[in-house]
């Protein structure tokens, strides 16, 4: 049957030719897949054959909403982007807030492919069904905020705009996508795909409506949903704090990487906690459809940033050995400028840090060096100097000067700012994510540290524990409600989602759709050579034990890593190398 | 009688006031088609609001050319006097009337029982 809650149609921007196109969406597809996160693999898997250059004519960018986006259903007004990554090689979808994604739907659209290469730096203005090439002009080479401030000023508030930096137009492997100014599509090189189609912004404007299969009963369940779920403790810290409430929560856990992830306490944290950068709130802002509002817009000297995220404070705060708020919200802001995504660009410059500081290579910044960090940033942007270097990752790096040991990172992505040694689960989520270390597909933190409800320190369960939180968030982010309505359950999703497209969905058929979103990615990076090979933890966590905290003397021994890694592929009825049988990919299609 | 009230810094911009305004009068979820427009944006590294709803003036009672805008707890148009000249749009001071296919389209704040309200997510419209 048709599924409402689509607009059934999908724009393809042919940059090459300088042309667009529209054809149905494939419901075949959404009917396995559902939207963003799962749809878009399932598009790539099709469209890309296996060894596309991810920065050639031949990769395509997809921007790809959901039945639930533009409806109102709470929290679903993120968007996902993605691509075949240069930074991994792997499959790449990135998820970004803001407004772009309802005024995508609104525009007429379920989906935006990028295809080509256009032969001169372009935007695309899109206006409903009218869609324009023009020459990026000035903008390119600008900062990415006064490149949107340009763009906002020529063709009104209206619009939203997707916005590359330097970085971006500079093909840089760790560059991101901006909207709204201070949300982004952040990891694994995404604006890099964007640069190198040579589009510096996308503009859209959507005046249309959406049809859903039950108007009324949908008015009623957003109404519903959003007082009695939304708005209850375990989610409003999110409106609170936004996430600086993990500082205090992975300081007392023992899982705040500090120097490099040399530790995972820091005994300066006090000084650049949520209450600290929260004193310069200067107002908040949402995504579309979210009531959460966990946009903390902040003003600091002249530093300005939304968020700021948890991420980006504790690697340019306690794993850089930096603790003056400025320092990191002025980090958080230049990175969001140049284009780069501030957990890479963070965590390649710590680990120069350490490089320098050891004498095995001399990139010139020491820890505690914000100043520096501030103007790497820029170098690495435009991939000059000692930028040049850095700017390639902490993989392509350290194979170069050496430091592997410590170059924190799984295929090519560099590490997210929770210490696995302090949450064992954590490492092999990284590990086993389908594009490289990300805490976004499975955050074990929750069970091992937090609500502390599974012990953190063994690798028992932990096959099961990771591919559960990874089902999870593999429904969510496809049909999509952002990860923080942490209360969501597989009840309120499928009754929401056989509101919105009047197709019966059952609780049950939502973990379905977990386990193929997370199988069809492992298909795609299957095809692309990557095994139980690329499945790794960085050596510093197999060999070094922690100094301090309540994970102190901990270290995660190989053997129990290994341990993990086959319960998982038990789990997912993989191969002892972590490759999926034929017959499994085959039903995936 | 009750009217909208909007608390500017309570609100986060979200748009649920007028995708389920659009849900409750349009059978579909079409923001630009609501009877309420606020919305908040970033400029010139400020945060700016943008706030279009009735406040129940009354102006557009008092300007109907045509007498067929009343006002009794709620607004009403009457289809058949309503010519969609337009007058009603252009006196309003919050700028919140469309005309459509000859039509004034304004709120009626669903009758006193404004939809805009309960979906507030942070309570930035009350109806008092």
């Amino acid at each position: 049957m048709t599924m409402l809650g689509y607009q059934n149609k999908v724009l393809r921007l042919q940059m090459t030719e300088g042309r667009s196109s529209t054809e149905p969406l494939r419901m075949d597809f959404a009917e396995k897949y559902i939207g963003q996160k799962g749809l878009a693999i399932r598009y790539l898997y099709e469209e890309l054959p296996p060894g596309v250059d991810a920065l050639g004519p031949e990769n395509k960018l997809l921007f790809t909403t959901g039945p639930f986006t533009g409806t109102g259903v709470p929290c679903s007004g993120k968007l996902s982007v993605a691509a075949k990554s240069p930074a991994t090689g792997t499959i790449n979808d990135c998820s970004i807030g803001g407004h772009a994604a309802n005024t995508i739907k609104y525009a007429g659209y379920d989906m935006i492919i990028v295809e080509g290469q256009a032969e001169k730096p372009s935007i695309v203005i899109i206006e409903d069904e009218k869609v324009t090439f023009e020459d990026a002009g000035e903008l390119w080479g600008m900062g990415a905020h006064e490149a949107e401030k340009r763009l906002q000023d020529r063709f009104g508030r209206e619009y939203v705009f997707l916005v590359i930096g330097p970085a971006g137009e500079n093909m840089v492997p760790m560059s991101c996508i901006n909207s709204d100014y201070y949300r982004q599509a952040g990891r694994g090189g995404i604006g890099a795909v964007m640069g190198s189609k040579k589009v510096k912004a996308i503009g859209i404007k959507g005046t249309g409506g959406l049809s859903v299969a039950d108007i009324k009963a949908l008015k009623d369940k957003v109404i519903k949903y959003q007082q009695e779920d939304v708005h209850q403790d375990d989610n409003n810290f999110v409106f609170d704090a936004g996430t600086t409430a993990f500082l205090e929560a992975c300081q007392d856990g023992g899982i705040l990487p500090k120097r490099n992830f040399s530790d995972a306490t820091d005994e300066k944290w006090t000084e650049y906690n949520g209450d600290v950068l929260l004193s310069k709130l200067a107002g908040k802002r949402g995504c579309g459809s979210c009531g959460l509002g966990c946009g903390n817009f902040i003003q600091w000297e002249d530093a300005i940033v939304e968020g700021p995220e948890y991420e980006s404070i504790a690697v340019a705060g306690p794993n850089a050995d930096v603790s003056n708020p400025y320092d990191i919200l002025k980090f958080n802001q230049v990175a969001d400028d140049m284009g780069l995504d501030t957990i890479s660009a963070g965590d390649v410059l710590i680990w120069a840090m350490e490089m320098t500081e050891k004498g095995i290579h001399d990139f010139g910044i020491r820890f505690g060096e914000a100043d520096k960090m501030r103007e790497y940033l820029k170098l690495m942007a435009h991939k000059e100097g000692v930028g040049a270097d850095l700017a390639m990752g902490v993989r392509a790096a350290s194979d170069k000067y050496g430091g592997q040991e410590f170059a924190m990172h799984v295929k090519g992505l560099e590490y997210p700012q929770y210490e696995p040694r302090g949450s064992w689960g954590m490492a092999m989520a990284y590990a086993t994510s389908d594009r490289g270390a990300c805490h976004m597909r499975a955050y074990a933190p929750n069970e091992e540290v937090f609500a502390a409800s599974i012990p953190p320190y063994t690798a028992e369960g932990k096959g099961q524990m990771v591919y559960s939180l990874a089902e999870f968030n593999a429904v969510k982010f496809s049909v999509c409600i952002c990860d923080f309505w942490a209360t969501v359950t597989y009840d309120i999703m499928a009754d929401l989602l056989t509101t919105v497209t009047g197709k019966e969905w059952a609780p049950d058929d939502m973990g379905e759709v977990g386990r193929r979103v997370i199988n069809i990615a492992r298909a795609f990076n299957q095809r692309e050579g990557f095994d139980r090979k690329d499945d790794t933890v960085p050596p510093r966590i197999v060999k070094e034990a922690l100094a301090s905290g309540p994970a102190s003397g901990q270290m995660i021994p190989r053997e129990a890593f290994d341990d993990m890694l086959n319960q998982y592929y038990d789990v997912m009825g993989w191969d002892e190398n972590g490759r999926m049988p034929e017959d499994l990919i085959k039903s995936l299609l | 009688m009750k009217r909208l009230k909007f608390t500017k810094n309570l609100c986060i911009g979200c748009g649920l006031c007028a995708q389920m305004c659009s849900a409750n009068k349009e059978e579909k979820v079409w923001p630009k088609r609501a009877r309420i427009f606020i919305e908040t944006s970033y400029d010139d590294g400020k945060l700016v609001y943008h706030d279009h709803y009735c406040t129940l003036c009354g102006i557009c009672v008092k300007s109907c050319p045509e007498e067929a805008i009343t006002l009794n707890g709620y607004l009403q148009v009457d289809p058949e006097k309503c010519t969609g000249c337009g007058v009603c749009a252009e006196k309003c001071p919050k700028k919140v009337i469309r005309i459509r296919e000859d039509l004034a389209i304004m709120c009626d704040t669903c009758e006193g029982d404004p939809t805009c309200v309960k979906v507030c997510p942070q309570h930035a419209l009350r109806f008092e």
